[in-house]
């Protein structure tokens, strides 16, 4: 048994301003993000691109502007962070059930828990505590929480930033098949250019605290690294990034 | 963690191999005439000084009465120490309230107070369990509080992200989390609750094992004095053990304790 298509929803921001006191960190953001949309967002640390994400799935409040998300209205915007956040007490199948809310137990909370543990991968794992999990494995089971209430969007800060590089590979495949199985709104905030690319629809980037590139992705799934396509769409994002610093874009 | 010597009936006899040659010393100088019975009696003295008390009953009789004050003083002084410890936890103003009064009377010991509670509740039960209360109120107390102090704010972030009202909040993220720190208080608690009640005993009770012993140190009967000392020691192992049972059934999650 396999989890069922949820389909996404669309978030659109007009002229949208956050600031903390005086602090302004967005500033005149405008986007339409269409349903079931796979949106990359770049910056360097400190950009205002969490804080972006974090306007978009309803975890704080815009200062100005109208943002427009009907997932927020219906509850059905989930996030996951770059920690997995896993309760170390409950088991791999009560973590999930965490996504669930409240008073949701019995049979059919039951079964949406195992299918929606058979698409992340971890089938025959329900039993095990978080301590007895690889990291990637863990993130597995974030994911599984947070799309087990079957979201229409879904935010991503930084999911995989804290595994290693070869784990990160295989959780990029595992996030773009789910994706593409659940058909979800996903927002990614990612310090990973190839990353951004090799999963976005569409790849944005934020630096002091505006859009300054808004780039499409038309590559076909899944994307091979190392084409010249990639490479030219990183290699733009970087000019961008980085400017003229060659020392810079070496190092990244 | 000296994990491979966990193995065979060896390593598994080894924290007994000390003991167990102290024991035979004890016995061996004893039998010798090295140690006088009026000092140190005999290990084999010892037991037919318990096999006595348990035929004629006192044992039992005074290690039920020990053992009921010691649990009723940690019910008292733990429940309260548990639920302030809950409450300053979660809240700060109730903390800003009470705790510096509670860290000031902390630094007293509450053995100081033996003179004051005499002449308070005289010297009947209550006086007992209110030192005893006293005793084990503060580990369990400041453990708690400890704990739920430091439950990682991340998981409160995404219970309350996944809508988690503050009773779910409660059992299923904080109380869980401060647990261990709980069971650390319990532990530190059963210790002082042994001190304190063999305290409170042997200076004014007409029954319990502190009793006993203060009782037969006025014959000179050195043998039940031993035998008091020895059933301090096994209660306190028991305490201990029992503790030790519920954290591996409670935090079996913990890599640090699902295997000891």
């Amino acid at each position: 048994m396999s989890s069922q298509p949820t389909g996404g929803s669309r978030v659109s921001l007009k002229d949208v301003k956050k600031a903390f006191g005086d602090n302004v960190v967005l500033q005149g953001i405008d986007l339409e993000i269409p349903a079931g949309q796979f949106l990359s967002i770049v910056g360097k640390s400190g950009c205002g691109k969490s804080t972006l994400l974090r306007l978009m799935i309803g975890l704080d409040s815009v200062t100005a502007g109208v943002l427009d998300a009907p997932a927020l209205k219906e509850q059905a915007a989930r996030i996951v962070f770059q920690e997995p956040r896993l309760l170390p007490w409950a088991s791999v199948k009560d973590n999930v059930a965490v996504g669930l809310g409240e008073g949701q137990s019995g049979q059919a909370a039951d079964q949406q828990a195992a299918a929606i543990l058979d698409e992340v991968g971890l089938k025959g794992r329900e039993g095990l505590w978080p301590s007895q999990l690889s990291g990637g494995m863990r993130q597995r089971v974030a994911l599984a929480r947070a799309l087990v209430s079957q979201p229409t969007l879904l935010a991503l800060d930084e999911p995989l930033g804290a595994l290693d590089a070869l784990t990160r590979i295989d959780m990029q495949a595992l996030l773009e098949g789910v994706w593409q199985d659940l058909g979800f709104t996903a927002l990614m905030v990612t310090h990973d250019v190839g990353e951004a690319v090799a999963l976005g629809d569409r790849v944005i980037l934020i630096d002091h605290g505006q859009v300054v590139l808004d780039l499409a992705v038309d590559l076909p799934r899944p994307r091979k690294r190392g084409t010249p396509e990639f490479a030219a769409l990183e290699g733009q994002i970087l000019d961008k990034l980085f400017g003229d610093d060659p020392r810079a874009r070496e190092a990244h | 963690m000296a994990a491979t010597a966990s193995e065979g009936p060896l390593s598994r006899a080894l924290p007994w191999l000390v003991p167990l040659a102290l024991i035979i010393l004890w016995q061996v100088s004893s039998s010798l005439g090295w140690l006088p019975p009026n000092i140190l009696p005999a290990p084999t003295a010892v037991l037919q000084a318990a096999w006595l008390k348990l035929q004629d009953g006192s044992l039992v009789d005074n290690l039920g009465v020990s053992f009921a004050r010691a649990m009723s003083g940690l019910i008292i002084g733990g429940a309260i120490g548990f639920s302030l410890g809950l409450l300053n936890g979660l809240s700060k103003r109730a903390e800003m309230l009470l705790d510096p009064t509670l860290q000031m009377i902390r630094n007293i010991p509450h053995l100081a107070l033996i003179p004051l509670v005499i002449i308070w509740f005289g010297i009947g039960e209550s006086a007992r369990l209110f030192l005893v209360a006293l005793g084990v109120f503060f580990p369990i107390y400041l453990n708690t509080l400890h704990g739920v102090r430091n439950v990682d704010p991340q998981l409160i972030e995404m219970g309350r992200i996944y809508g988690m009202n503050n009773r779910t909040l409660f059992l299923k993220v904080i109380l869980p989390g401060a647990l261990p720190s709980i069971f650390v208080g319990l532990r530190f608690a059963l210790g002082v609750m042994w001190l304190t009640l063999i305290v409170a005993e042997t200076i004014a009770a007409n029954s319990g094992i502190g009793h006993m012993a203060m009782a037969a140190r006025e014959f000179m009967q050195t043998d039940i004095v031993v035998l008091s000392i020895v059933i301090y020691a096994i209660l306190g192992k028991l305490a201990d053990s029992a503790t030790r049972a519920l954290e591996r059934k409670f935090l079996a999650w913990n890599p640090a304790y699902a295997k000891v």
